[in-house]
Order: C-alpha cells, then structure tokens, then sequence
C-alpha cells in the first residue's frame, strides 16, 4: 500500500508538471491568423469583405451583434452616415425622439455626449485600425493578389478618415505603422488628416484595375473619393483645389464605362445590382447582408402601416420614422403637377406638407426613395432590405462636374455642364435647363432632388455656405419650426466625449 | 441498484451485533434532555484505536480495564470522558452541545475549530436553514449571513440567484462569489438551460454553509475568492446505527396582486375621454369571435369583452418534493450517506413547469489502520424545465387590451384558438400571451455529475505529515429543444410565392452542451501539537490546484424563407454547428501556516500564487499574500474564570485575492489576437467568407482586492445567552478589470476591458445571537444579522462616465453608470420639477449647476444597491412543537419603476408601428399621473421614477410538531409553513427587491402554503 501511495504522489507531481501547458488554452471555433490561412484559400478576401462590411453593417454575428460597443441596431456606419448627413441638413426630419437623434433633426444642443456622433466616429476608428491591421498581415507575407488587395484595404481606410475630416473635422492619424501602440497617438489636424488621406489615394490610384468584381473598389472608385476630397478641400484645408477635383471627376466621366440608369427608381430598388450608374455600392441583401444600419434603415424608417400599405414596398415592417421636409419636395414645384419623376418617391396620402410638429409622423412626407421591391421582376417583401446603397454614382459626378464649372475650375466649360445637367433631369423627365440656369444655387438644388437621403446634404450645404448661420432657414433648423440662425461652429460635430476621455491628446472642438 | 441498496442496509443493521457478543463492561447511553437511548454513539478507550457505537437501544458493551478512560463522543453532543474502575456497567448521559456542530470550519484546503479561526467566517448549518418548500440550495441562506444579499430574478423555480458578500468589489469582472461543494469548485458557466446552478444540489444534503468574508480567510483560494467563497458541505454517513429519513411536502403557490392596469370598464372610459378616435379599436367586430367568454359591454356597436390578462397568464401551481436519505456504516468500517430526491415544481406562470431528480452517494471510509482517511462524493442531478418566454408573457398580461377576449374559435381564425388582434392578414402588434405560453415547448434536460474523491493520508512513520489528494469532476450535459404547435402564431410568415400565409409547427431551435469541469489539488500539510512551551501548535501545508473548465457545444438554428415563409435551417458554412467552445483553466501553488502562541494567540500566514489561462504568458501570475492573527481573550487570567464569558476572541486580518473572470464581458480569449468567421446573415461581397479580427488586449492581467478586516467573536452568560461576531472591514480593489474606451483607433474595437482604476468599500456586519429562555421544555431563540456596506468607484483613470448598462426606454437609453465618488452601478438623473399641486411637470429639471441650461450636467446620482441589509429569524420550541419564523430586508437602495415609465402616459395606449391599442396603468385611482402625456427626451431619466427599496419580507413562518412515539426507535414531524406570506415596503411598484434596479416585466414571488412530514428512523 505504500508503495500505492508513493505510487500516487509520483503521478502527482508527474500531473502538476504536465498541466501547467493547459494555461495555454486553445480556441476551437476562433481562429488564429496562421489557422485561417491555412485553412482558406480565400482567407485574405474574407478579411476584405469584412472592411467592406464595416459601412454597413454591425457586426459578424447577425444584425445583432456589434463590432463596437455601441448598440447594434443605431450604430453602423452607414445608418451614421444618414443620421448625420441628412437628418442635421433641410431636406429629412426624424421624429422619434431620442436623446440625441432629436438634436440632429433640430440642429440644436449638440455635445459630445451625444451619442449618435459617438457612433460614427467609433465606427470610423474601428475600420482604420482593422484596416491597418490587414495592410500588415499583407507586408509581412506574400499573397497573391495582394498589391490591389492592399490598394482596396488603404482605399477603405481613407473612406473611413474622409468621414472624419468631414464630421469631426480631426482626429489621430493610426496607421499600419503604429499598430499595437498603446501611448495614446497625438491628435492630427484636419490639414494632417486631408494630406494623408490625399497621398494614399495618389499611391495606389494608378494600380488599381479599372475594373473590379461588383462592391469592391477599383481606379473610379478612388478617383470619386479624390474628387470628393478636392471638390470640399475650400472647406477642409482652406485652400481650394476644384481643378484638382475636375481632373478625377474626367477620369471618371470619360474612362469609366458608367451610364445613367433610365429609371431613376430602379437606382434605389432591389436590382439595383443591375444598373450601370452605381460606382460604389454598400451591399444589402434580405437573406445574407442583414442590418438594421443599412438600406434597411432607410426602407423601414420612411414606412408606416399607419398611412402606408407597406408591403406595396417590399416591408413587413414600418418603423414610423423619417419623412422629407418641404425644403426638399418644395424644390419639385406642385407634386401634383410636376413631371419629375423623382417627386414620386414622396408618400403624401394621410400626411400634411408642413412640418408643423416634427414628431407628428404626419407632419411631412415620408421620402420612399429606397424600397425593398424589385425594378423589374417579382419580389417579396422582406424585414431586411436586399437593395443596396449607391454611395458614390455616376448622377452624382455629373453634378459635381457641373459645380466644378461653375466655379471656374481649369479645364471645364459650360456647355458640357449643361449637357451632364440635362442627362440628370432628362432621365427624370424634369425638363432641361440652358446655361445661364447653372448657378451655384441651381446646382445645389438640383443635387438636393437628386441626391437628398443618399448622405451628401450636409457637406453640400456646408460647401455652399449654407449650413450654419441664417442665409438659408429650413424647418425645424436651430429647433424652430420656420428655422433660426445655428452658429457656425455646427460645421463640424463635437468630439464624442468618450474618445476626449480615452484619449488626452484630443481636444474638443471650439464651441463645444 | 435498489437490492444493492437493501444488501448494504442489511449489512449495516447486522455488524453491531456481532460486535456485542465480546465484552463484560456495557451501559446505555442516553439523551440529557429527553432520557431517550441514544443509537450511534462512538464508544473509544481514550489514547487507543479500540471502541465501538451504541446500537438502536443505545446499549454499547467494550473490553475495558480499571484505569482506562472511555470517550463516548457523537456529533451534537458534548463529548464526555469516564474513567473506568471496577463497574460493570456505566450509563451514560449525553447533554446536547448547541454550538458543537458550529465546532468544525471548513476554511479550503481544511478545517479549523471555529475558536481556532482567525479569518472572518460565518457558519450555517441545518439548524438555521430558512424552512418551507426550498427547492434551489441557495433559498436555505437567504438573510441567514451577515452581509450575504442573495436576491433572485424572480420567483420562477430556476430563476437565478445574485449573491453578493460584501457587495461586488468589480465592475464588468465576475462578482458572484466562489462556491465549493465538497471541495469542487463550481464554474461561473451554467448548464445551458439552467439559470441556477444551485438547483443543481439537492438541498436536503446540505449540512452546512461556510461563507469567507474576508482576505485572510479566502486568500487560500486565491482565484475567484475576491467576493468571498461559500464553501458548500453536504451530509456525511455515520459512524453509528443506520439512518433513514423520508420526507415529502406538496405547496400551494399564489402570485398575488399586480400591477394596477385598468379593467376593461375603466379602459373604455379612459380611451373614450382621452383618444375619442381610438373608440373604434375597442372590443371587437360582433360576431366575428367564437368563445364562452361573455360580452360585457357594447360600446359603439362592438364587443367589448372583460379579460383581465393577469388571470388568463397566471395560476394557482403545486410543488412537491419528496426525498428518502439513508445514513449508515457498513462493516463498522465505511460509514456512507446515501439520498435520492424528487421535485415537482410549478411555476406561477402557466406552462413553467420544472422537475428534477437528484440522487447523491457519500461514503467516508479509513483505510490503512486509520490512516488513509477517504472520502468519496457522487450527485447526479436530472432536471427538466420547460423554458417559457416569461418576458413577453409579462409584458403580454401588463399591457394587452383588457376589451378583447382570450380564446376565439371562431373558422376564419387561424390561430389554434387564441385572439389575435390582426392587420391586413398580419399579427398587429403584442401576441396573445397565452399563446405565447401554450404553443411553444421548450424542454430544457440536464444531467449532471458532481464527484469527488479525496484520498488523506497520514505518514504512519510521521503523524505529523498528511497528504492530501482531492480530484473533483463537475460534468453536465444538456439538450434544449424547442418546438411550435401548429397555428403557433409565432411561426406566422408570409408565403409570397402563394400570396398567403403560413404556419411552421416543428422544431424551431436545439442546442447540445457539455460541461466539464475537472479539478485537482493536492498538498502535505505538516502540523505538531505541543504540550509543553509557548509554542502550542504549529502547522504548515504546501500545494497545488488544478481547475479545468470546458464548455463545448452546438447549436441547430433556423430562420425563415423571404420567399415561402417556410422555416428552414440557417446554414453557417464557416461553423456549420454552431459550435462554442470555451475553456478557462486555473492553476495555483499555495502555502499556509498556523501558529498557535501559548494557546491565546493565533496567527495564520498564506500565500498564493495564481495563473489563469484568460492572460498571456508574461501577465498570467499573481502572487497573493495574506495574514491572520486571533487573540483568544477568554484564554488570558484575568478571564479565564469569569462565569459569564464562555468565549472572546478578537480577530485581525489582512490580505489581497485575485480576480480573473472577465469571460462573461469579453470571452475566455480576450488576450491574444484571434479572427471569427461571420454568420450567415453577415456576409458582404458575393462568393467570399467574412472574417473578422476581434479585439484583444495582450496587456491584461491580475485585479487585486485587499482586504483588511477587524472582528471579535463573543459568547456571554449562561447557556449562550448572547453570542455573536461583528466585523468590521475595508477593501480596495486596485487594477479594476473594467470595460472602458480604449484610445480611437489603436485596438479593434471602440471599448475593451483594461486593468484600470479603482474601487473601495467599508462596511461592518453583526451577527447576534439571542437565547433568552432554555429550559426542558420550551425554548426560544433569535438569530439576527444586520450588514452596512457602502461602495465606492475611487479612480477610473480620466474616465468620467462608464456606462453600466440598465436599458429603458428606448435604444441606448441607460440608466446605470459607473462614476469616480459614487456607488458602482449607480442612476444617473435628473431632479424632477414638481408644480404647486406636487405634480411632476413633464421634461421640466431642476437646473442643478445653474447654468440656465438642463443638460447632462444636470444630473445626478442615486445608488441602486442599499448600504443596509438585515435578516432575523425567531425560534420557539415547546415540548414537541417548534415554530419559526424569518426575515429579511434592505434599508436605502433604490428601484426604478419602469412600467410606470411605459404604462403611465396617455400617449402610452397608442399603437407604435401597428394598429393595436394597449392597456395603461390605472390613472383614474392614481396608479399613475395623467400629466404625462408622452414620455420622449430626458422624460425617462428623471428621478420621479426612481422609488426607495427599503423593505421588510417575512421569508417565511413554519409551524412543526414531532411525534417520538408514532414509530418505533423513530420520529415523526409534521409542518406547516409559508413561504413569503408578507412583504413590507413603500415602492408603488411590483416588488423592490429587484437585483438589477429595473423593475420591469418582472416574474412575481409567489406566496407559498406548504404541508410537509418528515420521518426519521
């Protein structure tokens, strides 16, 4: 028996020695870097869709869950994108009423706790990093592919910081280089931000394809982001650049094959896939892309079965939300006379065409610009929307060309303003318009019926010198329901307070 | 089994008899109190291994000389020595021993007497245990330990217990405390399916709770002990005649009142004076509904029928538990406990029902001439629940328009009998929550294992030096299967390919589990007595712990076709199971040693070393030190003879404890980079998997809590008149493992938990306890505890505000945050304005800065968890009748009354994203306040809503009477009890003992009538 026992204490110590190794945990259904290249060939291009993914939805793990610590419904980037872009500008009013969302609606009591701003800015510093974090993996080892891989990951992280040049107007500068770093990173001004952003695109716009399986990025993509950066450089930098812009808006006008789409509703209907004008979408899909921050969010947010046969939309659910203001479907003239095509999309049944109450959901026209039905063909209605976002399309640059001649950038003439002009209006049966109509006022009307609820209102009405201060009034500016004057410090958002607190190096912006 | 079982019965009852056969000098060993024989005494010749136990007539015969010392000893009882002489027969009165079973303190890696102590240690035994229908272990402590709150989620029969000592030292870590059952520590993962790990334990086996307040108590486990450890005993056999004890209750459990929504009566006047438009949705269409409930009332031409929705959710439910143990000592050698038990509970809410089947084997042998002391452990637990959706049930009994019927059976309606308010062919708005109950089956089985086997060895060449070896197994498996009926209104999709709709009974969701828990420690202690010298004592053991915890399982999920409404299963080709797995595992070294100084001083020294598999390798140890010193008061001269101390001892204690657990906020591989592939339902670019990298932190290590803790233990006058401890304590908790925001853009993610800032608590605890009358036949005693604890965020590095969660109305609404100066988990509000009439005006706060402006710099905190927790429980005994009754309370705390919030506006009624109205608080008797209209904006955060918790529950009263005479060499006892019969409080809304601070669809305790017998033989 003692020999049992000397026995047991030797397989003890034998034990103790050979257990230590199980501190070492090893995860089964997570995967390390190694494990997931080795076990799919794709493995470089799942981690791309990802980055693609972060400007739409929330998480890996359904619509519920949330790469951010934010909530998974409110907090993806292109539901931001909407809250902050057109929520804040004249055309699109929100009337739920939540702490924050009613600030945006109303221009009025912005801080850095509110956390609608958070979000956008959580989301934007959540891509740049994991962006980062792939351009390593990329330099440290060889894939194939992976120059236009790595030409994509930068893309997408300049897509990031252009959204905080425009909202937050600075922020840091992380970069593959100081990936891992835990001192906080010193804050970058706007100017540091626009130059980064700016060189990175110039690096890899010449190797990038000029053409690209559809929802990735390719050479018209990053020239669209470059003309978006130029064509707003007055207002980021303080030294114009819309001869800059123009050259990248060409490039895209002449070497890209885009063409208007006929029916301008079909750009926001589930075949929108189909159409030849959308340069860069943000994928929906009912089945497997599903968010509540993407399409979704602006399908169901304009639907209510209160005043709307909701399916005749492709919904099974209205969330009784958003409607336009009259300082967008104004711009139609009478909705009853007009010919344009694009005063369609407002749900005027039931609702009344002032604002009087921006919390009444019938005050206002909800704006069914997106729906989840199919242009052509059958479709079924769904919880989730399957149309996807043009973020960046070819209506858009035309528009912009238009700008860009108007205010006298190198190289650009009037007549092919006007002619990029009526190509817009003509799809639409607006009628066209001649040269003496192409003011800088015309053009950002004619953006607002064009584009309004795609994400471009508020850096518009900036670039116009509109947006803050009292030279244009829309409903329910400064918390007014005829408008007021905002201070002019509104042309940029406030820090989110929780990144100034994680982050001493941050400042608050003035005014705030 | 069961013929194996009546073998060793029959074994057992045979052995004593052989033994009596022997020996000249016999006597009869009997009771002080009631002169009855005592069975099982152990019978030893002092300084020898030679003795025997007293058989069923209490009679022991023993080979004995004059001048030898006989020991007759039994648990309960003070133990006496006689000398032998010349007599034949000795006869023998045990006196009972009230604070004997209290004697032995299971401190980890141990046992101490409880006069040996030096850390602060509440002990509870079966004498104190609440009474009633107990169906979770933990309902026996409830208000029993001084600074022990134990609040369950409700009054469901698994609904999960938070246990808090001494309040929560962390903020997003574990904070429940450790627990051990017959030294395996539990894992903080459930049991899928199971919300209370401590229905897992029969509670009918518990013999005794031990609860380590302090650092110097708890630091030998180091890991996981920063909130304390309660240290779980269960029953043991005997080491004399055979025992068995049948017992077996049935209950009667009620809801009671809830909430004052209005009845169908008030509602239509309360619709038709406030939304005149809303008339039409009153009732419904007559004729198109088919039931036997009647029509009270025709308002503007439709049905307007009486359901109160409380009645149709809610039942009057049976419980019962029935359970047979069996004591004994096989070949006088293997002393075993053997119990199997039954539990049939209902829950208050329909169709949550719960079974369980528990079964628990012990036998504590010595081998090797009584060197090799073993003990061998087996439980196996089988429950069954049906996991009901109580959430939406609730909120359906809350807020479903009291006009409609129950049941409509009428052809045209689909939905397997049940009304169904409908729009355009879709469910509108909230699903009967009848329905909700009575169409879906959601079995959730379990089956786990609990073993140990502890093998300790005294070197017979060194007695000195013992070896312990313990190994534990703690391993479940479960399946869930959930199910729909057909016409489960659930399951209704539209099928657009057909322009119709369609139901999907069948399965709807499976999940397989299993757990397995292993653990291993091991240590040598070496401990030697001294007669002589100012050393008396002296022991030191060094060893090691090996804790592995695993939970791997699957998942079967399914959603619904856009285009056929028909269910399918969700594909998930990156992890086509579903598969979690999880594994923590735990390893320690530890050391201790006691020195015990001229019998008057005690110290104890510990030290602890701990790695946890959750931190790299650089950050994975830490050292944990601690001390002990106890001054036995009473032992000095100057005491030592005064009659109407019986004991004083004063105790110091200092020492720091570790806290790992941070899987529950980020995962159990929080520190090293890691990728997951997306789901089904997120992916992005066609033809392409997602991937994802998930944040981590490589930095991550210890959260070290000191505590320091002052005590004194005290015994005053005759017959334990007063006796009681109080502590008094002070805890830091440095290197706090909180969820804060990391710097932008440097981490994949906006938050992660970082060893950051700091928490400090203080507080005191008093346990008194009182013997006023002891006399043969009638006794009475009070046993009371009280406990002040105030918390305290200290640092939170430049953290102002840390959000902790507590959702209201609305998406990101939190009412909870975590800020430096205030309680951890405090609300965060505004200052109501009240008008003249004492009116809350709507949106309208008191500007507490006074800057003109109400913003967030308006508010201000108030604490969710009280500072004052009480319980105390009265004993009374006459002759052969006992009655009981305990209590327990908070004083301070605050509840927030959500439903007042959601149910208390006009506005409320409305429909939101459909066309259904729904029921309000009743503003006509004033339930709620009519000027509120709507509630938007900062409406939630106001301080209206928040109401003091102070409250006083009568846990429950119990009446017995035993019978000695009904049975042969038996006892029979029958009772009485009721559980919750009253609760005492201010707060208008449902109950405010709500751990979360949020009260909201919350599950009642019921109040529970209980008959029981209990046998004993």
């Amino acid at each position: 028996m003692k020999k049992a026992i000397l026995t047991i204490i030797g397989f003890t110590m034998l034990g103790i020695v050979s257990c230590t190794d199980d501190l070492n945990t090893e995860p089964q259904v997570q995967l390390t870097l190694d494990e997931l290249l080795a076990q799919d060939p794709g493995a470089i291009t799942g981690i791309v869709s990802r980055l693609y993914a972060s400007f739409a939805l929330s998480g890996p793990n359904g619509p519920g869950s949330s790469d951010i610590s934010d909530d998974p419904g409110e907090s993806p980037f292109l539901r931001g994108i909407i809250n902050l872009q057109d929520f804040t500008a004249d055309g699109m009013k929100n009337r739920w009423g939540d702490d924050g969302l009613d600030q945006l609606t109303t221009t009025s009591d912005w801080d850095g706790n509110n956390k609608f701003f958070r979000y956008l800015y959580n989301r934007a510093y959540y891509t740049i990093p994991q962006c980062n974090n792939l351009i390593q993996v990329l330099n440290n080892s060889e894939f194939p592919n992976s120059e236009v891989i790595r030409g994509e990951t930068r893309f997408l992280r300049s897509l990031a910081y252009f959204y905080v040049i425009d909202a937050f107007g600075k922020g840091v500068l992380a970069t593959e280089d100081n990936l891992g770093q835990t001192q906080p990173l010193p804050e970058a001004t706007r100017e540091e931000l626009f130059n980064y952003v700016e060189s990175e695109l110039l690096a890899i716009e010449p190797t990038m394809p000029v053409t690209s399986e559809y929802g990735r990025a390719n050479k018209f993509v990053v020239d669209m982001l470059l003309a978006k950066l130029y064509i707003n450089a007055q207002v980021y930098t303080g030294t114009a650049r819309y001869d800059d812009a123009l050259v990248y808006v060409n490039k895209i006008i002449n070497e890209g094959s885009y063409t208007l789409t006929p029916n301008f509703i079909q750009l926001f209907s589930a075949d929108n896939n189909t159409t030849s004008e959308i340069i860069f979408p943000l994928i929906a899909d009912a089945v497997t892309s599903q968010s509540f921050g993407n399409t979704t969010y602006l399908v169901n947010g304009n639907l209510s079965p209160d005043t709307i046969p909701i399916v005749e939309f492709g919904a099974t659910e209205g969330w009784q939300g958003h409607r336009a203001t009259e300082a967008w479907y104004g711009l139609y003239g009478d909705l009853e006379t007009t010919t344009d095509e694009r005063a369609d999309i407002f749900w005027t049944e039931g609702h009344n065409y002032e604002m009087t109450d921006y919390r009444t959901w019938t005050d206002g026209y909800p704006a069914v610009k997106f729906r989840n039905t199919a242009f052509t063909g059958t479709s079924t209605a769904t919880q989730f929307s399957p149309t996807d976002f043009p973020l960046y399309r070819l209506a858009d640059v035309y528009l912009m060309y238009a700008e860009l001649a108007a205010r006298g950038a190198a190289g650009a003439n009037m007549s092919d303003a006007v002619n990029y002009v009526n190509l817009v209006r003509a799809r639409a049966n607006a009628g066209n318009i001649n040269e003496a109509q192409i003011t800088l006022d015309f053009i950002l009307d004619e953006r607002a019926r064009e584009l309004n609820l795609e994400g471009h209102r508020r850096t518009d009405l900036i670039r116009f010198g509109k947006f803050t201060g009292g030279s244009y009034l829309w409903p329910w500016k400064g918390n007014a329901q005829n408008g007021v004057a905002i201070p002019s410090f509104y042309d940029l958002f406030p820090i989110p307070e929780q990144a100034l607190q994680a982050n001493l190096n941050l400042q608050q912006n003035p005014g705030y | 089994m069961k013929t194996f079982l009546n073998s060793l019965f029959l074994l057992a009852l045979l052995f004593p008899s052989i033994l009596l056969a022997q020996n000249p000098l016999t006597g009869v060993v009997t009771d002080e109190a009631s002169s009855l024989p005592v069975p099982g005494v152990n019978v030893l010749l002092r300084g020898t291994n030679t003795g025997t136990t007293t058989d069923f007539d209490g009679r022991y015969s023993i080979n004995a000389k004059s001048g030898d010392v006989l020991v007759f000893s039994y648990i309960g009882y003070k133990t006496q020595e006689i000398s032998v002489t010349t007599q034949s027969n000795i006869n023998v009165t045990l006196a009972e021993d009230a604070a004997a079973l209290d004697e032995v303190v299971v401190i980890g890696y141990g046992t101490v007497r409880k006069e040996d102590a030096t850390g602060s240690v509440d002990i509870v035994t079966e004498k104190d245990f609440n009474k009633g229908p107990i169906i979770s272990t933990d309902q026996l402590l409830a208000g029993k330990a001084a600074g022990v709150r134990i609040t369950t989620n409700g009054g469901s029969p698994d609904s999960a217990p938070n246990i808090r000592i001494r309040g929560g030292a962390s903020l997003n870590a574990q904070n429940n405390p450790l627990i051990v059952i017959d030294g395996v520590p539990i894992g903080n993962d459930n049991p899928a399916g199971i919300s209370n790990p401590l229905t897992l334990v029969n509670p009918n086996d518990i013999e005794s709770f031990s609860i380590l307040k302090d650092a110097s108590a708890t630091a030998i486990y180091g890991t996981r002990a920063s909130n304390g450890v309660i240290i779980i005993t269960t029953k043991k056999g005997t080491s004399g005649a055979p025992k068995y004890n049948f017992s077996t209750d049935v209950s009667v459990n009620s809801a009671g009142e809830g909430l004052d929504m209005m009845t169908s009566d008030e509602y239509v006047r309360f619709i038709q004076q406030y939304h005149p438009n809303f008339v039409s949705n009153l009732g419904v269409e007559p004729g198109s509904v088919v039931t036997n409930e009647p029509v009270a009332q025709t308002v503007d031409g439709r049905s307007v029928y009486n359901t109160d929705w409380r009645d149709a959710v809610f039942r009057t439910a049976f419980t019962s538990n029935t359970n047979f143990s069996a004591r004994a000592n096989l070949l006088g050698k293997l002393p075993f406990r053997a119990s199997i038990g039954y539990t049939n509970a209902e829950g208050v809410v329909k169709t949550d029902d719960y079974e369980r089947v528990t079964a628990s084997f012990r036998l504590t042998p010595l081998l090797l001439k009584d060197n090799l002391k073993v003990d061998l452990n087996a439980k196996g637990v089988f429950a069954d629940k049906n996991a009901i959706d109580a959430n939406g049930a609730l909120a359906g009994a809350i807020v479903f328009d009291p006009t409609k019927p129950v049941f409509n059976s009428a052809p045209d309606n689909p939905f397997g009998g049940y009304y169904t308010n409908t729009n355009n062919g879709l469910i509108d708005g909230q699903a009967n929550p009848l329905a909700l109950l009575e169409q879906r089956e959601r079995p959730e089985r379990v089956f786990r294992f609990l073993g140990n086997a502890e093998f300790d060895y005294t070197m017979p060449f060194l007695p000195e030096l013992r070896a312990v070896v313990n190994l534990g197994l703690d391993a479940s498996r479960s399946k869930i299967e959930e199910t729909y009926s057909e016409n489960a209104l659930a399951t209704y999709r539209i099928d657009n390919e057909n322009d119709a709709f369609v139901f999907n009974p069948g399965v709807n969701y499976r999940e397989r589990q299993h757990i397995t828990n292993t653990t291993f420690d091991a240590y040598t202690q070496y401990a030697k007595d001294f007669d002589e010298g100012f050393i008396k004592k002296f022991d030191v053991q060094v060893g090691y712990s090996y804790q592995n915890f695993k939970n791997d399982g699957n998942q079967d999920r399914f959603e619904y076709d856009t285009e056929t409404g028909l269910r399918i299963p969700t594909l998930n080709a990156d992890n086509p199971t579903n598969r979690y797995y999880n594994v923590l595992n735990l390893q320690s070294y530890f050391g201790r040693a006691n020195l015990d100084l001229a019998g008057k001083y005690l110290f104890t020294f510990t030290l602890r070393a701990d790695g946890s598999s959750l931190f790299t390798e650089e950050n994975r140890w830490g050292y944990f030190p601690a001390a002990g010193f106890a001054w036995k008061v009473k032992e000095e001269s100057f005491l030592k003879n005064v009659e109407v101390l019986n004991s004083l001892k004063v105790r110091l204690g200092y020492g720091e404890t570790g806290q790992q657990d941070i899987t529950g906020a980020v995962g159990f591989y929080p520190s090293i980079p890691l990728f997951i592939a997306g789901d089904n339902n997120s992916q992005y670019l066609p033809g392409s998997s997602l991937y994802s990298a998930l944040p981590f932190n490589p930095n991550l290590t210890w959260e070290k809590t000191t505590t320091y803790n002052a005590g004194i233990d005290f015994d005053f006058f005759k017959n334990n008149f007063i006796s009681g401890s109080f502590d008094i304590y002070k805890r830091e908790t440095t290197d706090l493992l909180a969820r804060v925001p990391v710097p932008p853009g440097q981490a994949f993610s906006n938050t992660f938990i970082d060893n950051v800032g700091a928490t400090e608590s203080e507080g005191f605890e008093l346990n008194l306890n009182i013997r006023p009358v002891v006399s043969e036949n009638f006794g009475f005693s009070i046993n009371s505890n009280i406990a002040y604890n105030r918390a305290e965020v200290t640092d939170l590095d430049d953290i102002e505000l840390l959000s902790a969660g507590g959702t209201l109305r609305g998406t990101g609404a939190f009412l909870l945050f975590n800020a430096v100066g205030q309680q951890p988990s405090s609300a965060f509000i505004f200052k109501q304005v009240y008008d003249t009439n004492g009116n809350p005006i709507p949106n309208s706060f008191v500007d507490l800065n006074g800057d003109n402006i109400i913003n967030n710099e308006d508010r201000y905190f108030e604490q969710i968890a009280p500072n004052w927790t009480f319980g105390f429980g009265l004993n009374f005994d006459y002759n052969n009748w006992d009655l009981s009754a305990n209590f327990r309370g908070q004083i301070g705390g605050n509840v927030y009354n959500l439903n007042k919030l959601n149910y208390g506006f006009i506005e409320s009624a409305l429909p939101t994203n459909n066309t259904s109205i729904t029921n309000v608080l009743n503003f006509y008797d004033g339930a709620a306040n009519p000027v509120f209209n709507n509630v938007i904006g900062n409406v939630q955060f106001s301080d209206y809503f928040l109401e003091d918790a102070s409250f006083l529950r009568c846990d429950n009263i119990a009446l017995g009477h035993r019978f000695n005479n009904i049975i042969k060499d038996g006892s029979v006892r029958f009772y009485g009890a009721v559980t919750n019969p009253f609760l005492i409080t201010d707060y208008s809304g449902q109950d405010p003992e709500n751990f979360g601070g949020i009260d909201g669809n919350f599950y009642p305790r019921p109040t529970i009538y209980t008959l029981g017998i209990n046998f004993d033989f």
